[in-house]
């Protein structure tokens, strides 16, 4: 047994010069800390000499060796396997691409009851049914999305408030799983609502149609009463009352909650966790405000800047870290998302962090007026007067013609991570994304310049922190582990 | 293989670095040593901080940083940008050493996809 031992240490025992660099990039963490990692994002932590070392070939630590051999960092002259299964990896990743587009947004109104400060969209008054999407336009759109070669279809409703619509929300459902009949997809449907008008015939279609629903819930009463406001001041007394109806119908993870942080969360991350766990809610999403629509105005709640963010983001993950340890059980969703990245080979798919973009590929977006756009963001843009995102019109356009647009494959082409300056050489490229409607939006075209993009700096502050923290603290690796799963 | 040329520790690359001019923030490079590309990919980094003029020198690179902040640390920000290049060098010399390994992972990733004509699951067809 011993000399087995001794004969396998000997057999991986690399001299100096003893092996060859595969693709790697590296990131400092710090001044005594770097992080290696290979083409499909699995990583190592070095120190900056050990760096040095195993790049110069001078590398003498075996136990170090052994470690980015593991990970296809280095392999020995001769090997074949490394480059085989980096290659498997990789195309794990990117399997998602063939089977575009995943997610259809069906803005079934604009009309809304809320006018929150941070308003990304042109809401209409409750009684202006001319912005109401008609049947003739879901009609349409339904036929677009089953063109969508992904075996799972996610149908999500928005708005406006979109309950305001009802009977079309009603009317869409049946209609697409009897379409569904004869295509057999895995089909999801999805209310994006502020819960204010949920009543018992809603909650009821819900549970008999396996409706999931998502909502807004920026945290305290005081805290979101005043980003979302409403005849009454009732925001938040509403959605909670709405979560706690949905939960006891329809279980607890049939519904969600979203966050917007405004510069009035700022201080106040710990308190917003809390106010998700005491209402049983098991995620949170810590969002940034989006710069779109009413948000960039002076009272929309943008006004801070990202490492202002990065502050809260970390004092909420420390808070929901407390929880975890205190056996209450909270993901924290962003970091869910980025451990499936950094820890499995797996791609969720998130819109915002992949590339190419998510843009058509992952999301389609088909507005009330049966206008298609790229993405909810880029609806926003032209709302505002900006129609680079727009693709087609579901009256007008085919499926080729929306897919195989210019407004598409231009800002997907131009953008992808791996051939854009800084991205390319940046070790969290396999984590990150590419974000053309944000770059179009702040930088004017669609790749950015990353050294001054607040998307780059957002990013990688995130990253750094995940990173930094499984490096520190095993019982942070273990979470990011059960998160990733 | 592994990267030739001169040592990557701290200060390398930029161990020739000097000053010209007193008004004027300016770092030398050696062109034996330091790449353009490393410089120019250094000076697309550092670009919320400050801008970078780079201009060739006899055998140097002449790089004369142009600060973003009204009252800069002159010191800060040569540090930083030694900093910099000295890991861009390195990031060129990995791309360079792994451009041939990184090219065949990608072709295998993306060959046997189905998305390429005449190319199946299965394997390419003859």
């Amino acid at each position: 047994m011993i000399n087995a031992v001794k004969l396998e240490r000997a057999a991986t025992t690399l001299p100096p010069h003893g092996w060859r660099l595969l693709p790697m990039r590296f990131h400092r963490l710090g001044a005594d800390s770097v992080v290696l990692t290979n083409l499909v994002g699995e990583h190592v932590f070095v120190t900056p000499d050990e760096l040095v070392g195993v790049a110069e070939g001078t590398c003498g630590d075996q136990d170090l060796l052994a470690r980015l051999r593991a990970v296809h960092l280095i392999q020995v002259p001769g090997e074949t396997l490394p480059a085989e299964l980096l290659a498997i990896k990789l195309r794990t990743r990117m399997r998602r691409l063939p089977d575009s587009t995943g997610l259809h947004i069906f803005v079934v109104t604009l009309r809304c009851e809320h006018t929150c400060r941070y308003c990304q969209v042109s809401r209409q008054s409750a009684a202006k049914s001319e912005f109401d999407m008609t049947r003739e336009t879901a009609r349409r759109a339904l036929d677009l999305a089953f063109r969508s070669p992904s075996p799972h279809l996610k149908i999500e409703f928005q708005g406006g408030e979109p309950l305001l619509n009802f009977p079309l929300i009603r009317w869409i459902t049946a209609e697409a799983k009897r379409m569904n009949a004869g295509h057999g997809k895995d089909l999801a449907f999805v209310i994006a609502t502020n819960l204010a008008l949920l009543d018992d015939e809603i909650l009821e279609f819900c549970a008999e149609q396996d409706v999931h629903l998502s909502t807004s819930l920026d945290g305290p009463q005081n805290l979101h009463n005043g980003n979302r406001r409403r005849p009454g001041q009732d925001s938040w007394q509403q959605a909670v009352a709405g979560i706690r109806r949905a939960q006891e119908r329809l279980g607890p993870d049939r519904v969600s909650a979203l966050m917007t942080t405004t510069e009035a969360s700022l201080d106040r991350a710990a308190e917003i966790i809390d106010a998700y766990a005491d209402l049983g809610l098991r995620g949170v999403f810590l969002r940034p405000i989006s710069p779109y629509g009413f948000a960039l105005r002076g009272r929309g709640g943008a006004n801070y800047d990202v490492e202002r963010w990065l502050e809260f983001y970390a004092a909420g993950l420390d808070q929901i870290v407390e929880l975890n340890r205190q056996a209450v059980p909270m993901v924290e969703i962003y970091a869910s998302i980025i451990a499936k990245k950094m820890l499995t080979n797996s791609d969720p798919g998130y819109v915002d962090l992949t590339s190419p973009a998510g843009i058509g590929i992952g999301a389609l977006v088909y507005n009330y007026d049966g206008d298609i756009y790229a993405s909810d963001e880029g609806r926003m843009l032209a709302e505002s007067g900006d129609r680079t995102f727009r693709l087609g019109n579901v009256h007008s356009s085919s499926y080729a013609e929306v897919m195989l647009s210019d407004g598409l494959l231009r800002p997907l082409t131009e953008s992808i991570a791996l051939s854009a300056p800084m991205c390319a050489t940046c070790a969290f490229e396999p984590y990150c994304g590419a974000d053309p409607v944000f770059h179009h939006t702040t930088a004017g075209d669609f790749t950015g310049h990353k050294a001054l993009s607040a998307f780059c700096r957002r990013n990688t502050g995130v990253f750094t922190l995940l990173l930094r923290k499984m490096r520190d603290d095993p019982y942070f690796r273990d979470l990011m582990r059960r998160w990733a799963q | 293989m592994n990267p030739a040329g001169g040592a990557l520790g701290a200060g390398a690359g930029a161990a020739g670095a000097g000053e010209i001019g007193a008004a004027e923030i300016t770092l030398i490079f050696d062109q034996a040593t330091v790449d353009l590309d490393a410089l120019q990919r250094s000076a697309y980094a550092v670009a919320a901080e400050m801008t970078v003029d780079i201009r060739v020198s006899g055998a140097d690179y002449a790089c004369t940083l142009f600060p973003r902040d009204r009252h800069p640390n002159d010191d800060d920000l040569k540090h930083r940008f030694r900093a910099e290049v000295n890991d861009q060098i390195l990031r060129v010399r990995i791309a360079k050493e792994t451009e041939p390994l990184r090219n065949l992972v990608f072709a295998l990733a993306f060959s046997q996809t189905g998305l390429i004509e005449g190319d199946t699951e299965a394997g390419t067809e003859a």
